[in-house]
């Protein structure tokens, strides 16, 4: 189970994250909604101890991710912004490398690299040295190393970034597979489509704040809007969402003036 | 398998399967002790004076005696160009010697008979060869002249009151040391640059592949990530020194230093001495360049960084060349100036004491693990994954 717990982080004058408080729970799919610079992955870097609130804690299957970082990340798979892997090495060495460090080796540490390879469909290049692996290659190779250590928690940010349609489903599909295993995943991507076709709950962040919560039914029902599109447009604008909706009035009022004049 | 050594296999076979880092581990062992070499041999080459000097004449049928006195000397005399003051001035030949016609009329008659050399006095390389000309030329007429007041009954003794005799203290070994000095700089620019790739690869290149975030988040600590790098860019620079060691003994024995009476200047034992004390060297360089790489968001900017580096075993060389200095008791606890020394006292030839080894060793080894913890806290900092 991951929480946050009232984050809130200050680089300089910024402010990234003002409040940010979630729960996600051990079996289900946890989406983190919001567009680009609502501080989705700040708030993921703090989750993984990369980044120190300013206040506000986060936990790892109850274990501060800033005071006990290690113990923390040995429970959690994390798929970060940043996504490198190495290209002289091959897929499967890539991958064996990340499980070393994490203190595997030896026969299980193989197994569980062929359940991987297996799981993401790499069997055709796993060893193959990555260098001009296709974008949705490369991302299935990051996943496999983030969770070559089987953690419950698994924190995949915009897993599904410069993805092609069929690379897309069969991530959905890992990611279900995941959840029937009954970890905790939590899921972040500014689209929408994606959040409402995979996650159980969402969280909607829009600068710096949660400002939604629920199931996707749940959020329609208290925008009191149809679709959840517009819903998720409506909580991240806020206040402007009403200014936006009023315009073509304002419009249609200024060419009035205009046939008066 | 503890993280240290995950990582540390991890960048040695990453560095062994890129062609850039293994052209940087073998390019400068090859090339740096063959140009040490290649000088070498020409040092020795004009001292011991093995060149025959060719000496183009004008008008030699005009001058037959001194033809002749000149091939005796060992010159090879050769007919001159048409034009004597063009082949000169175009660096074809070191000078030509011109006999006017008169030439042999008035040595006849007992007159001045003048002769013309035509010289580039600007041309430091010409210079040795226009002096052993002109002294033969001197040794000729002096001949002639002895002979003169022989014929008359006259001593020649009494035409020089005063004789100079010279004394030559320069043995060939000094000539050869400004060369030899510079074996202690290339086996430290070894350890300089043998480890600089791995390090910049390790710490910037990876945040520019965007492949360090994810490592941080793995259970890892830091400081055994960094440790791990950190002994992977010491095994490539100890490759290299070892690798500029081996090949700068192999290129000095090519060299015909025993035609100054000398066996070989750098046999297996002093090189051993060197090797004792450059390579704990790597442990300090290898520590310094992961710190400063850690530092820069890319390749390229870890590189700007680094090159300023390479000045670095320069000063100390630079200045034991402006003022050559003894051992001092201080210098085997500095890295850089330590081996500088050492390395220095083994060419010349010196006593070196075990104690200046390891005090050199530690005082590496020390500077290296801090900048190693250094590294590691700044791999514990958020700047290290945010602003990318």
């Amino acid at each position: 189970m991951l929480e946050a717990r009232s984050l809130r982080k200050k680089f300089g004058d910024v402010v990234a994250v003002e409040d940010v408080s979630f729960t996600a729970a051990d079996g289900a799919i946890t989406g983190l909604l919001g567009p680009n610079g609502a501080g989705k992955t700040t708030a993921l870097r703090i989750l993984g101890g990369l980044v120190r609130p300013d206040s506000g804690t986060a936990l790892v299957d109850g274990l501060d991710s800033a005071r006990e970082a290690n113990q923390a990340r040995a429970r959690l798979g994390m798929l970060p912004d940043a996504r490198g892997i190495y290209p002289r090495l091959t897929a499967r060495e890539n991958i064996r490398y990340y499980g070393e460090l994490c203190g595997l080796g030896g026969s299980a540490l193989e197994r569980r690299i062929d359940t991987l390879v297996e799981l993401l469909e790499l069997g055709s290049v796993a060893d193959r040295r990555t260098q001009g692996f296709s974008q949705g290659e490369r991302m299935k190779v990051a996943i496999a190393r983030a969770i070559v250590h089987d953690p419950q928690n698994v924190v995949l940010d915009e897993p599904t970034n410069g993805l092609d349609v069929m690379s897309i489903r069969s991530m959905r599909h890992f990611i279900r597979h995941l959840r029937g295993l009954g970890r905790a995943i939590v899921f972040s991507s500014h689209i929408m489509q994606e959040v409402a076709a995979l996650c159980d709950r969402i969280v909607v962040i829009a600068h710096g704040r949660v400002v939604a919560t629920g199931s996707p039914e749940e959020l329609k029902r208290t925008t009191g809007l149809d679709s959840l599109e517009e819903a998720f447009v409506k909580l991240s604008l806020g206040d402007r969402f009403e200014a936006m909706n009023e315009t073509p009035a304002a419009n249609a009022l200024g060419e009035r003036t205009v046939e008066l004049r | 398998m503890s993280c240290w050594r995950v990582v540390l296999v991890k960048e040695l076979r990453d560095g062994l399967r890129d062609r850039r880092s293994l052209l940087s581990l073998l390019l400068f062992p090859l090339v740096a002790p063959l140009l040490v070499s290649l000088m070498l041999t020409q040092v020795v080459q004009r001292a011991t004076g093995k060149t025959q000097i060719t000496v183009p004449v004008a008008g030699r049928e005009y001058a037959p005696g001194l033809v002749s006195h000149l091939e005796r000397e060992g010159f090879l005399v050769i007919p001159a160009p048409e034009n004597t003051l063009a082949v000169v001035r175009e660096n074809e030949a070191d000078l030509v010697l011109v006999v006017r016609p008169e030439y042999a009329q008035r040595l006849r008659t007992g007159r001045p008979a003048s002769l013309e050399l035509v010289i580039d006095a600007s041309r430091e390389d010409a210079a040795q060869s226009v002096r052993r000309v002109r002294a033969a030329i001197d040794g000729y007429g002096a001949t002639i002249g002895a002979l003169r007041l022989l014929a008359h009954g006259v001593n020649n003794e009494l035409g020089q009151p005063i004789k100079i005799e010279e004394t030559d203290v320069s043995t060939p070994e000094k000539r050869a040391a400004p060369f030899m000095n510079l074996v202690p700089m290339f086996v430290m620019l070894a350890a300089f640059m043998g480890g600089m790739y791995t390090a910049t690869d390790a710490t910037a290149g990876e945040r520019e592949r965007g492949s360090l975030e994810p490592l941080l988040l793995t259970p890892a600590r830091r400081f055994e990530l960094v440790l791990g790098k950190w002994l992977a860019a010491v095994a490539f620079a100890v490759a290299t020194v070892l690798l500029t060691l081996g090949c700068t003994v192999a290129a000095l024995s090519q060299v015909p230093l025993h035609r100054f009476g000398m066996a070989a200047t750098l046999g297996a034992a002093d090189a051993a001495r060197v090797a004792a004390a450059v390579v704990p060297l790597t442990l300090f360089t290898c520590g310094l360049e992961l710190f400063i790489a850690s530092f820069a968001r890319s390749f390229k900017e870890a590189q700007t960084y680094l090159s300023a580096m390479v000045f670095l075993p320069m000063l100390p060389a630079l200045l034991f060349a402006l003022e050559p200095m003894r051992m001092k008791a201080w210098m085997p606890f500095i890295p850089v100036v330590g081996q500088q020394a050492l390395v220095t006292a083994i060419i010349r030839g010196e006593p070196t004491q075990l104690w200046s080894y390891v005090a050199l060793a530690a005082a590496c080894a020390l500077t290296g693990v801090l900048a190693v913890l250094a590294t590691a806290r700044l791999f514990s900092r958020e700047s290290i994954v945010i602003g990318r």
